[in-house]
C-alpha cells in the first residue's frame, strides 16, 4: 500500500468458535454472534464503534439466498455499512483493509462462517463449475484435489511419502490446537492406511469440512495504538484468480498464488519470504498445501515437505492449517486470526514478529489471497 | 482521501431473453463497451469486482469464477461482492475503496444477471428463513406490495401517484437505446392493469431482463488521461437488520442514513437544488415515491405531489430516471450499476437522446434484500 | 445466556429443506457448437488467432488473451492422458487431444485396462445423444498404435442454444437453542415465543440470541400473544412455482401483542374482496389455529389470522 497519506491498518482483535465437524445444536446466527462478541470482548470497543461489517458466507452452503440478510443482527451490522464478499474470508479482510486504509472507516469488522454439516459440500463445489463442460462429468472438490495431486506428483520430485508427512504434521499440530475439535489425532500410519478418495489423495489428506465462525477487527493506527500495545500491522496484500477450467491451469503449480504472493510482498517491501516468522496457509489437500507453500516461495518446487522438518526457517501452519479443519468460507480468515493472535502474543509467548497468511477460494483453489503481517 | 473517477461505462442492449450469448458472454459485452468508452484495454486494469444477484438466479455458484477467462482477467485480482438487488453499487463501493486505499489504480466493475435462465420469484422466495416464513413466501413482490399498502395510508403514496411513475419512466425508456421495454402507457392503463400482488399491478412492475453493465473507476492520477471523468463525490451502502424491533415500514432508515452520509461527503445541503439528475432503482413504481422522500427531494408525504407536479420529468427541475429506470430494463444484479453508469454518462455529457442538458451533478440510489439494503452515490463533473 | 451455549449437547433434530429450481441455460456459441458436435460424434476445438492456440473443448473466448475465438476445428478422437484420478464414483482425466494446445477434462472408462499419465486413449460415444458433455460417454485406453489424426475444418454446425437444467439442493437446518424451544412450544402448547432484550426491553419474535439493535445477548424467553396488529398486507393474485397457497389470498405482516417484530403469515376468514375493502393498517388480528390433530409444530399450525372487525370504532 503505497503512499504515506494512507492510513496504516492493524488487526486489533480476533476470535473464532471451536471448529468441529458439526455444530448441530447451533444455528449460523449463534456461531456468528459468538465469534463477533468474543472478538469485541476485552478490547474496549463496543459495537457502536464499528463502522463497517464485511461478511463472507455462501448462499449455496447456507441454503438461503442473500443469507447475510438473515444474519445482520448477529453480525452487529444493523444501520452500518455492510457488504458480502462471497468468497473465502481473507478476501473480506482485504475489502475491510482498503476501507480503513482509505480513511472511510476507523474500525472494520470482518466475519466469515460456514456450516457445511447442513448441506452437501460436493454440491457446493460442483455448482461452482461451468454448467456445460465440467459439471456433467461429476467433478467436485474431491476429484479436483485428486487431479491436482496427480499433476503435482507427476511434474515434481515430490512423492507420496512427502504428502503423508505434510498431512501427519497438520493433524499433529491441530491436536495441540484447542480450537480444532478432533476425536482422535490420526498418525502417519493412520493416514497411510486411509483409503484413497481420489488417488493419490487419501481420505485423511483431504481437507476436513467443519462448522465454525471467525471474526476479525481491523482499525486505523490511531485506534490500534489506543487499544493494544501490540497492534499487528497489515503490511501487504495481494490476490489473483486462476483460469476457471482445471484443465487450463499450469500442472503442479499455482500461478495465481504466486501472483498474489508477489503482489503482497512487493507492497510490503519484502524480498526474502524465508524471513517470515510464521506462515498460515490454506490447502484443500496435502498436495494442495504443498503447492501453496511452494507458490508462496517458502520452498523450492517439489520440496514443500522441507518446511515441515524440525528446524525449518519458517513455521508453517502452527495451528494445523486447513487440512484438519476447513470451515470453507472462513478458512482464510481463520488463518489471519491464528497468525495475528500469535504475533500479538494472544496465544502465548511468540517469538515471531512477521507472518505470511494465505486463503483460497473456488474449485481447486482458483482464487488466492495473501496478506503479510508485522508487529 | 484520494479522488476517484468513473472514466468509462458500458452496458448491453438488455432483452427479455438473450439466446445468442451465455451468462459470461453477456457480461463480456458490457466489459468490452466500458473499456472502449474509457479508451483502455484489460491490460490497463489492475483489479476486477464482479456483481450478480443471488446465485440461485442462474444456477452458477460464485459465477465470477466462470467469468474470469471470458474477460481476460486471469491472474488479476477478481472478487465478487453480493448484496441483493443493490449489488452493483455495493461492488462499485468496494472498487472505490480499492482505489482510495491505493490497492489499485484502475478497477473494472462488472455487474450482470441473466434472469431468463431461472424461475425468478421462486428463487427470490429462498430469501425467507426456512424455519420462519418460507412457507408463506411470496417472492419479493408480495412484501413490497405490503409495504406500499402501509405507505398509502401513512404517506398518501396512492395507486394514481405510482401510476404516474410508470407513465414517466416508460416514456423516458423510449429514448434509451439499451432499454427493451419501449411502450408508452397512461395512468388509466396502469390502474386497469391486472393485479399481481395488489396494490402492485402488472404495469407497476419492471420487466425481467438479461443484461450487464460495466464501469471503469480510476484514481486521480490514472484519470489524467481521461477526457471527461465523472468524479465520485460520495458513496455509501447501509444495511438494516430485517426483523429488528420496530423496523419502519414507512420510511427506509438505511436510505436516510446513506443519503445523509453521501450528502455530507459531497457537500450537498439541498439535493433538490444542487442535483441536476437522479437515477433510482425502482423494483416497483411505489418505491420511486418512497425514494423521493428518503433522498430528501421532498418532505415525507410529499412524493405524490412531487410526481404530479412534473418536477421529476425529463424537463422538470429534478429529473428522475431519464433512462427509464428499471421500467425499461431490469437485469437485477446489473441494475444498480446501470443507475451509476447512467448518472456518470449524464455528467460526462454522454447520455445520448436522454441527456439532461447541463447536467453537472448526478445522484443515484440502489438497494435490495428485504428492502433493508440501501445505497446512494453522487457524481459530478468536477472534483469538488 | 453465556458462551456456555457453545458447549451445548448436540441436537439431532433438524429441519429438512430442499431448494429445487428449474432452469433453461444458454450455452453461447462455442459450448452450443461443441455440444452439437458431440451429438454428431465429433470433438470440436476453437482457435485463438491472437495466441495461435487450439482450444479443446471449444471456447468463445481465449482463456489466455480473452479475445473471441475464430473458426471451429474438428479434432481427432484420440489423445494422451496428462492427469488422472479415480474417485468413488468416476475416473476423471485431463486429456490432450491430438493437435490441441489445451487439455480436455473427461471421464475414463471404469473397466478395461488401467490408464495412467501418458496412456493413449480414444473416445467412446454414448448410444443416444442428450445434448450433454456425456454424449461423449468416456475415453478408453487405445493400444491400436494408430498414427495421431489431425484437426480439420468443421463446416457448418448448428449450435444447441438452450439446455434444460435443474438444481436440487438438500439441507438439514439446525434448530439451535432458540428455534428448538420456539417450535417445541408451538407444538406442545400452541404458544409463540419471543426473546427479550435486557437493554431495550423489546421482545423479539422469533427468539434470537442477540438483539439486532443493541447487540447484547437476550436474557429470557417470553410468551407473546396469538393476537396482534396488521402492520402491512397485500393481496396475492400471482401464481408462481413453489407457492404453497392457492391465489388469491392475503399476505400479511403482523406484530403480535407483546412483541416488537413482524411475523409473516396470511389473513383469511373472509373472501378476498371483503378483506381488500375492510382491512387496514393497525387493525387487530387473531390467530386461527388448525385442528389440534393436525399440529406439526410450525407456523402452518396457524391456519390464518382473522381480522377483528368488531373492535373497530
Amino acid at each position: 500500500m503505497g503512499t504515506n497519506t494512507l492510513e496504516r491498518v492493524a488487526v486489533v482483535a480476533s476470535a473464532q468458535t471451536t471448529l468441529r465437524e458439526s455444530w448441530s445444536s447451533l444455528q449460523h446466527v449463534d456461531l456468528i454472534g459468538s465469534a463477533v462478541s468474543s472478538a469485541l470482548r476485552g478490547t474496549g470497543l463496543r459495537m457502536q464503534d464499528v463502522d463497517v461489517v464485511i461478511d463472507c458466507g455462501s448462499d449455496v452452503l447456507d441454503g438461503r439466498s442473500i443469507s447475510n440478510c438473515g444474519f445482520l443482527g448477529a453480525m452487529g451490522a444493523h444501520h452500518k455499512e455492510e457488504s458480502r464478499v462471497e468468497e473465502d474470508g481473507l478476501f473480506g479482510a482485504l475489502y475491510g483493509t482498503t476501507k480503513v486504509a482509505s480513511g472511510s472507516a476507523s474500525v472494520a469488522l470482518i466475519v466469515a462462517y460456514s456450516k457445511p454439516s447442513e448441506s452437501s459440500v460436493s454440491a457446493y463445489y460442483s455448482t461452482l463449475t461451468d454448467p456445460f463442460y465440467q459439471r456433467a462429468l461429476g467433478l467436485d472438490h474431491v476429484g479436483a484435489a485428486g487431479l491436482m495431486a496427480n499433476q503435482y506428483l507427476t511434474t515434481s520430485d515430490a512423492d507420496e511419502e512427502a504428502l503423508l508427512r505434510i498431512a501427519a504434521e497438520a493433524w499433529r499440530k491441530a491436536g495441540n490446537n484447542p480450537w480444532v475439535e478432533t476425536a482422535t489425532v490420526p498418525t502417519l500410519a493412520d493416514i497411510e492406511s486411509s483409503p484413497y478418495v481420489a488417488d493419490p489423495v487419501r481420505g485423511l489428506q483431504l481437507s476436513r469440512p467443519v462448522d465454525g465462525a471467525v471474526a476479525v477487527l481491523l482499525a486505523t493506527e490511531q485506534v490500534a495504538h489506543r487499544l493494544t500495545e501490540r497492534p499487528v500491522w497489515i503490511t501487504g496484500m495481494g490476490t489473483a484468480m486462476e483460469s476457471h477450467f482445471l484443465a487450463d491451469r499450469k500442472p503442479g503449480e499455482l500461478e495465481a498464488c504466486q501472483a498474489a504472493a508477489a503482489m503482497a510482498t512487493r507492497r510490503a517491501g519484502i524480498s526474502d519470504v524465508g524471513s517470515f516468522g510464521l506462515a498460515e496457509v490454506s490447502g484443500t489437500s496435502a498436495a494442495g498445501e504443498a503447492m501453496v507453500v511452494e507458490a508462496l516461495g517458502l520452498a523450492h518446487r517439489g520440496r514443500a515437505v522441507d518446511c515441515y522438518e524440525d528446524g525449518a526457517s519458517v513455521s508453517v501452519n502452527p495451528s494445523g492449517g486447513a487440512l484438519p479443519a476447513d470451515p470453507i468460507m472462513a478458512t482464510g480468515l481463520v488463518r489471519l486470526h491464528e497468525a495475528a493472535a500469535r504475533l500479538a502474543g494472544r496465544l502465548g509467548d511468540e517469538a515471531a514478529t512477521t507472518a505470511l497468511v494465505h486463503g483460497a477460494g473456488g474449485l481447486g483453489m482458483q482464487n488466492h489471497c495473501v496478506f503479510t503481517l508485522e508487529v | 482521501m484520494r479522488n476517484v473517477a468513473i472514466v468509462g461505462a458500458g452496458q448491453t442492449h438488455h432483452a427479455r431473453r438473450r439466446t445468442d450469448v451465455s451468462q459470461i458472454g453477456l457480461a463480456r459485452e458490457a466489459v468490452t463497451r466500458a473499456l472502449e468508452d474509457a479508451e483502455l484495454t484489460m491490460d490497463d486494469i489492475d483489479s476486477v469486482v464482479v456483481c450478480t444477484g443471488p446465485v440461485l438466479f442462474a444456477a452458477v455458484n460464485q459465477p465470477e469464477k466462470w467469468l474470469v477467462d471470458a474477460i481476460g482477467a486471469r491472474l488479476k485480482p477478481v472478487v465478487r461482492v453480493t448484496s441483493g438487488g443493490g449489488t452493483g453499487l455495493a461492488g462499485a463501493l468496494a472498487a472505490v475503496n480499492q482505489v482510495r486505499a491505493g490497492f489499485a489504480d484502475r478497477v473494472l466493475v462488472v455487474a450482470y444477471d441473466k434472469l431468463s435462465e431461472g424461475a425468478l420469484q421462486y428463487s427470490i422466495s429462498t430469501l425467507y428463513d426456512p424455519f420462519w416464513g418460507r412457507e408463506f413466501a411470496v417472492g419479493i413482490m408480495g412484501f413490497s406490495a405490503a409495504y406500499w399498502r402501509a405507505r398509502i395510508d401513512a404517506l398518501g403514496h396512492s395507486e394514481e401517484a405510482a401510476a404516474q411513475v410508470a407513465v414517466k419512466n416508460r416514456k423516458n425508456a423510449m429514448l434509451n437505446p439499451y432499454a427493451h421495454v419501449k411502450k408508452p402507457v397512461t395512468v388509466e392503463d396502469v390502474l386497469n392493469s391486472r393485479p399481481l400482488c395488489w396494490p402492485i399491478k402488472l404495469l407497476d412492475v419492471p420487466p425481467i431482463s438479461d443484461g450487464a453493465c460495466a464501469v471503469v473507476l480510476a484514481s486521480e492520477d490514472a484519470a489524467k488521461t481521461a477526457t471527461d471523468p465523472a468524479w465520485i463525490r460520495g458513496m455509501a451502502y447501509y444495511s438494516e437488520a430485517e426483523n429488528a424491533a420496530h423496523r419502519s415500514m414507512v420510511q427506509s432508515e438505511p436510505l436516510t442514513i446513506a443519503a445523509g452520509r453521501v450528502y455530507q461527503q459531497a457537500g450537498i445541503t439541498n439535493p433538490r437544488r444542487q442535483v441536476d439528475v437522479v437515477e433510482v432503482q425502482e423494483p416497483y413504481t411505489c418505491f420511486e415515491l418512497s425514494y423521493y422522500e428518503g433522498l430528501g427531494l421532498c418532505a415525507p408525504g410529499g412524493a405524490a405531489d412531487l410526481i404530479s407536479s412534473g418536477a421529476t420529468e425529463m424537463d422538470g427541475d429534478i429529473p428522475v430516471n431519464p433512462s427509464g429506470g428499471c421500467m425499461g430494463a431490469n437485469p437485477i444484479g446489473a441494475t444498480a450499476l446501470i443507475r451509476l453508469a447512467e448518472i456518470a454518462q449524464q455528467v460526462r455529457g454522454r447520455a445520448g437522446d436522454h441527456q439532461i442538458s447541463d447536467a453537472r451533478t448526478g445522484l443515484m440510489q440502489a438497494g435490495g434484500g428485504w428492502a433493508n439494503l440501501r445505497g446512494v452515490a453522487v457524481v459530478s463533473n468536477t472534483k469538488g | 445466556m453465556s458462551d456456555s451455549l457453545l458447549t451445548g449437547i448436540d441436537d439431532a433434530q433438524v429441519l429438512d429443506a430442499n431448494i429445487a429450481l428449474p432452469y433453461t441455460l444458454t450455452t453461447g456459441r462455442a459450448a452450443g457448437t461443441f455440444l452439437a458436435g458431440l451429438g454428431d460424434k465429433r470433438i470440436l476445438a476453437s482457435r485463438c488467432d491472437t495466441c495461435a492456440r487450439t482450444m479443446t473443448p471449444a471456447q468463445d473466448y481465449c482463456n489466455r488473451c480473452g479475445e473471441p475465438s475464430g473458426e471451429f476445428l474438428s479434432m481427432p478422437e484420440t489423445g494422451t492422458v496428462t492427469a488422472i484420478t479415480r474417485t468413488e464414483s468416476v475416473t476423471l482425466a485431463l486429456i490432450r487431444i491430438d493437435g490441441s494446445d489445451t487439455d480436455l477434462m473427461h471421464r475414463l472408462s471404469s473397466g478395461g485396462p488401467a490408464a495412467d499419465v501418458g496412456t493413449r486413449v480414444r473416445a467412446v460415444w454414448a448410444d443416444t445423444p442428450t445434448q450433454s458433455m456425456l454424449d461423449l460417454d468416456c475415453f478408453t485406453p487405445d493400444d491400436s498404435g494408430a498414427e495421431p489424426g489431425t484437426p480439420s475444418p468443421t463446416g457448418d454446425i448448428e449450435p444447441i442454444t438452450e439446455i434444460p437444467y435443474a438444481i436440487d439442493l438438500a439441507y438439514r437446518h439446525s434448530y439451535g437453542p432458540h428455534y428448538g424451544r420456539l417450535f417445541d412450544e408451538l407444538a406442545t402448547r400452541r404458544r409463540i415465543l419471543g426473546s427479550k432484550c435486557p437493554q431495550c426491553r423489546n421482545v423479539l419474535v422469533p427468539p434470537r440470541e442477540f438483539c439486532d439493535i443493541c447487540f447484547v445477548r437476550t436474557a429470557q424467553h417470553v410468551d407473546v400473544a396469538d393476537t396482534g396488529v396488521l402492520q402491512a398486507f397485500s393481496i396475492i393474485h400471482m401464481e408462481f412455482v413453489g407457492q404453497t397457497r392457492k391465489p388469491p389470498y392475503v399476505y400479511a405482516e403482523i406484530v403480535l401483542d407483546g412483541s416488537a417484530t413482524r411475523l409473516i403469515h396470511t389473513v383469511g376468514g373472509h373472501d378476498v374482496d371483503t378483506l381488500k375493502e375492510r382491512l387496514s393498517i393497525g387493525m387487530p388480528v387473531r390467530a386461527v389455529w388448525k385442528d389440534a390433530a393436525d399440529t406439526r409444530g410450525t407456523l402452518d399450525d396457524i391456519d390464518h389470522f382473522a381480522p377483528v372487525f368488531e373492535q373497530l370504532p
